[in-house]
């Protein structure tokens, strides 16, 4: 009965809502744009407060075991510590005073001699650790620097696991703050060689500073985790003259103690704690600065920064600070934007009280200045201290940075603090020690906005999302109507011929710009083997050879393409907008705090970029405006002047140096930073392509 | 099922045998003719105690079920509950776990006054071997040959059994180790088998976990008495937290029971309902379940010792030591046939009267004959429900096997 005819196709929903997100893509992107910014502004409201997720780590749940006794010794420790330096001793005697301290202990000590490795950028290097036999050939023999390492084992652990305690000390240049921190972790180490609970063994590390707190610790866990077999000093003497047998010689005396050369092992890490002691001058409490990123925007488990921010609070009533862009806080915009979500989260718990979303003002703003600070360091990917070392090993780590109040330093009562500090960490390794696997059970990828609130990854993927969104869907848009717009032209043979090939030129574009950004990244290995001192003549000479670069580029492969009408720039437009898209997705996998930004830069100036001359052509008010957008747009999403309008926002501009660009380019490649590579590969091109696109002629 | 206790007897070579075996056997078909095993259960009397107490958690920070089965161990053995008659599971060694600030010792109280992992603590089924599979194979008794009897739960058709379990629970499940768990349904599952091979008279489960109740939803089998700590949708809570171990140490639920026994001993009559009403919903912070509805028995005629504590029939006798001789050459047969529970039974009940048989032989006939006459009128006055009825049975066939053993000899 079915009558024969075939019925309209019609296309599928998601197809069709396609259609309809493409043909109102100005809509769309407007409405994503603003509520992907709006989204980020909210993040500090949508902040959780942290909790302990592992079962098994129950910190607190034990009363801390510190006794003065373990504190007298402690202050005696720093009491030898200060006089070996007014009496300017050497500093191998000072490491052997402390060597002596950790055998009397019980415990099993060693030395580690290492030399720091130049900060040369090695385009290989990136994602990888340095193998250690090709650190040997760049090292500077004249300077070394020796850690020591004592080492509590478990009395009844199986010797797999380790936590580890890190103090930082420069023994040629220390004062009273750093030999407290030696103190501090002399306290607890001293009262964990006793106790009969520990499950794991307990590594201390009085890493020397010398050379840098982070490099003495990067040495020792590369000579930890890489053993070399058979003769372990062979690679050491071949380069540098073999010096290994030093302290053998030295401290025969001691033979009897259990101080030696070779180099001593645990087990796995479960945890590492960095301890450091600095003057802050707090007037009123004694506080506890966290610093928990490591290299490209990775964090150690938030429930290691969960305990120790729990225990800091309730048990020893510290302080907690973590890091805050203090330039933020008194911004006048971020106050009033402060007052307008705070009024309306009164007027909305006004409505229905069970909405509880508004936070008082003072909280956003502090929230803010904090979630920035987690923000900018994640998307620097430089480590904000020697934590960052051990999550290159995926062990989770975190500096505890404190600083004694004002009063009890200038009186002296090191006593109180000391106690107050080592049952803190007393308090952070038995807690860790009840942990029985990895951490695992909580997040690892969450922004801070204070001590005890965080945002996770589910909630500020949003934003990211929003702002991504309208890239694909413009890219379409022009596609779209770059083809409608030839095919009401003419239909022959040739046009679907130029059509394509309109499409094929924009893409080899897109890809050639890509590989100039490739060639720019490798362009500073060149540079520092040509020796040129300043960073300002390293930045000149780096653009200047990205320009010639640039050129050759243009002359030898040739930007020609054959001459399709005006809808050439749009079909480049939209290569651009999909090859920003693919790149910034790309690098959220990487690091999401840098691809947040890039999108923050990149987005709006891609979707609103439009030739400058067709603009003038037109010449109305809205062109006009479009126009001067667009040359605004151009000029933040540039790097070197991003980054000079950002340090100018943060610092002031009259502090502004042109080598400052380099300098921070270098401190990225320094530390393997992937933001490097994001800005030459995929910023800079992009940004290139758009002001391709701008100055498009034909 | 009746041709055991004909193998058994076939054993005693005395005249009245055919009588009490005809008897016996009566009694033992019309049992199994009903299908109704709850009326055979009725029949027999409460002749032994057993206790399954089970820690089905592990790691450190589950500390406090450990100690809650030791504890209840201790008070088991305490009342009257010998070692061989206990199956103690533990999934976790935390007396030797090196996190334990007191290597070898298990606390319940932050106190530490009573180590409960002293010397006489006998693991049955330890670490990995508290597996889902391994609780349901001690329940049913299907074991494989090689597990020694010091592992099985060999009770029989008088066995009162304590069955408690402790761990992390949910809506009808139960988790053993980290990996497994147990349905309310298995467990329902379980007890029914072992109410149809005669098992138990009497069960009482015992559960302290978050939602204990629901893990006795799917339960059938008449005889079963459950008792949990809390409802469905209800946490159970620990007690304290020992600051110096730095755990938990004991959950609110079983520190209240404890509390209850140790006001205790073993000639005490606390009834059952005494124990339930000393739950106290807002000390335990939850809400604790009985559930009775398959239970035959009044809870304020039933003692708690006839779970927690063991039956202890002593009989009086004139000559110890030939009567420890007769019982000791008994036993020995009883070990050799391995755990059939209707016959143990039977052998149990055999045995008594053999005893008597041979005390009446010898010289003193009717001093014997007033001691059962006292023991008889004890047992009257201990069982007035339906046991009496069964003793009236027994004591009506007494006469009858003097008289035939007098023919005989």
């Amino acid at each position: 009965m079915a009558a024969p005819e075939t019925p309209k196709l019609k296309p599928r929903p998601i197809v069709r809502l396609g259609i309809l997100l493409i043909s109102h893509n100005l809509v769309v992107s407007v409405i994503c744009c603003i509520s992907g910014i709006v989204a980020l502004l909210l993040l500090p409201i949508l902040a959780k407060n942290t909790y302990i997720s592992e079962n098994a780590l129950m910190p607190g749940s034990a009363n801390p075991m510190l006794s003065t006794q373990d504190v007298a010794d402690a202050n005696k420790l720093v009491k030898d510590l200060m006089d070996l330096k007014s009496e300017s001793t050497s500093s191998d005697k000072m490491q052997r005073v402390v060597a002596e301290y950790i055998s009397d202990l019980g415990a099993e000590v060693g030395y580690q001699k290492f030399y720091p490795q130049s900060d040369q950028f090695n385009p290989l290097h990136f994602f990888s650790l340095p193998d250690p036999g090709t650190l040997q050939e760049k090292v500077n023999c004249s300077s070394f620097a020796i850690n020591v390492i004592g080492i509590a084992r478990a009395p009844r652990g199986d010797g797999k696991e380790a936590i580890v305690l890190v103090t930082p000390y420069n023994f040629e240049d220390a004062d009273l703050l750093d030999a407290l921190s030696v103190g501090l972790t002399y306290s607890v180490f001293s009262l964990l060689t006793q106790v009969t609970w520990l499950a794991k063994d307990i590594i201390w590390l009085v890493a020397d500073s010398r050379c840098g707190e982070y490099s003495s610790v990067a040495a020792w866990l590369r000579d930890y985790q890489t053993p070399v077999f058979g003769s372990s000093s062979a690679a050491d003497s071949s380069t540098c003259d073999s010096s290994n047998t030093f302290y053998g010689l030295k401290d025969s005396s001691v033979i009897e103690r259990k101080i030696t050369d070779n180099f001593r092992r645990a087990g796995t890490m479960a945890a590492a704690l960095v301890i450091k002691v600095i003057d802050k001058s707090e007037p009123f409490e004694d506080t506890l600065s966290l610093y928990a990123e490591a290299s490209n925007g990775q964090m150690p488990n938030l429930d290691l920064i969960n305990i120790v921010n729990y225990l800091a609070v309730h048990r020893q009533g510290l302080h907690v600070k973590v890091q805050k862009l203090t330039s933020l806080i008194n911004a006048k915009w971020l106050t009033v934007l402060a007052q307008i979500f705070e009024y309306v989260g009164v007027i909305a718990r006004r409505l229905n009280p069970q909405w509880k979303f508004g936070i008082p003002a003072a909280e956003y703003v502090d929230g803010t200045a904090t979630l920035a600070s987690s923000l900018y360091n994640q998307a620097l990917g430089v480590p904000t201290g020697p934590h960052g070392a051990f999550r290159d090993y995926q062990v989770d780590a975190v500096t505890l940075e404190f600083s004694p109040k004002v009063y009890s330093m200038s009186k002296g009562r090191h006593k109180e603090f000391l106690v107050q500090g080592g049952r803190l960490i007393e308090g952070v390794i038995r807690s860790v020690n009840n942990l029985l696997e990895k951490f695992h059970q909580s997040f690892f990828l969450y922004l801070l906005t204070s001590p005890g609130r965080f945002v996770s990854v589910g909630v500020y993927m949003i934003p990211f999302a929003l702002l991504v969104t309208p890239l694909p869907i413009m890219a379409a848009s022009l596609y779209t109507k770059t083809n409608n717009l030839d095919s009401d032209a003419e239909t022959n043979d040739l046009s679907i011929y130029q059509k394509s090939f309109t499409w094929l030129n924009a893409a080899k574009k897109v890809l050639l710009v890509h590989l100039w950004g490739a060639i720019v990244s490798l362009l500073p290995y060149a540079i520092c083997h040509l020796g040129v001192s300043t960073p300002a003549m390293n930045l000149a000479v780096w653009s200047m050879l990205s320009v010639l670069c640039y050129l050759l580029f243009c002359l030898i492969l040739g930007v020609r393409s054959a001459k399709s009408g005006k809808a050439q720039w749009a079909v480049l437009k939209s290569a651009t907008l999909s090859a920003v898209f693919i790149g910034l997705c790309l690098m959220s996998v990487v690091n999401f705090a840098t691809a947040e930004f890039g999108a923050l830069l990149l987005v709006p100036m891609c979707l609103v970029i439009y030739p400058l001359k067709s603009d003038l052509h037109a010449g109305g008010l809205m062109n006009f405006s479009r126009m001067a957008c667009n040359l605004a747009l151009v000029l933040i999403g540039f790097p070197p002047a991003a980054f000079i309008l950002l340090k100018g926002a943060l610092d002031g501009f009259h502090s502004i140096y042109v080598g400052d660009f380099w300098i921070w380019v270098e401190s990225l490649w320094a530390w393997n930073s992937a933001t490097y590579l994001y800005i030459t590969m995929i910023h800079l091109p992009c940004w290139l392509l758009c002001l391709h696109v701008l100055l498009h002629t034909r | 099922m009746t041709t055991a206790p004909l193998k058994l007897f076939s054993a005693f070579n005395s005249m009245a045998i055919p009588l009490l075996v005809l008897s016996l056997c009566l009694s033992n078909l019309c049992g199994s003719a009903s299908a109704s095993v709850s009326s055979s259960s009725e029949t027999t009397m409460h002749t032994n105690n057993w206790a399954v107490l089970v820690c089905t958690s592990r790691f450190w920070f589950n500390y406090r079920h450990m100690a809650n089965t030791l504890s209840l161990y201790r008070t088991v053995k305490r009342l009257g509950i010998p070692d061989e008659r206990i199956i103690l599971m533990l999934a976790d060694d935390m007396a030797c776990n090196a996190r334990n600030k007191y290597p070898a010792q298990v606390f319940n109280n932050e106190n530490h006054r009573l180590n409960l992992y002293g010397d006489n603590v006998e693991v049955d089924y330890r670490g990995y071997e508290v597996t889902v599979e391994n609780f349901l194979r001690v329940l049913t008794g299907r074991h494989e040959t090689a597990v020694p009897r010091s592992k099985r739960l060999l009770s029989d058709e008088g066995s009162h059994i304590l069955l408690y379990m402790t761990g992390h629970g949910g809506d009808e499940f139960l988790k053993f180790q980290d990996s497994e768990e147990l349905q309310s349904h298995d467990l329902a599952d379980a007890v029914k088998q072992m109410k149809e091979k005669g098992r138990f008279k009497e069960l009482l489960i015992m559960v302290d976990t978050c939602q204990a109740a629901t893990l006795f939803s799917q339960l059938h089998s008449p005889g079963v008495l459950a008792i949990g700590s809390s409802l469905k949708g209800e946490n159970s809570y620990s007690h304290h937290l020992d600051s110096d171990v730095g755990v938990s140490v004991v959950d609110r639920f079983t520190f209240y029971t404890l509390a209850f026994f140790e006001r205790l001993n073993m000639y005490d009559n606390a009834s059952l309902s005494s124990l339930f009403s000393s739950y106290n919903p807002s000390l335990l912070l939850s809400t604790a379940y009985y559930r009775t509805d398959l239970y035959p028995r009044q809870m304020e005629q039933v003692p708690v010792t006839n779970f927690f504590g063991s039956v202890m029939e002593t009989i009086h006798t004139d000559h110890p030591y030939r009567y420890s001789k007769r019982k000791g050459s008994s036993k020995g047969k009883i070990e050799m046939s391995l755990d059939q529970a209707v016959q143990d039974e039977k052998r149990r009940i055999l045995s008594n009267l053999g005893d008597q048989n041979i005390d009446s032989d010898t010289k003193c006939p009717m001093g014997s004959m007033i001691h059962m006459w006292n023991s008889i009128l004890d047992e009257i006055e201990k069982f007035e429900d339906r046991d009496t009825l069964v003793y009236y049975g027994l004591v009506m066939m007494l006469p009858l096997l003097a008289v035939s053993s007098w023919l005989s000899s």
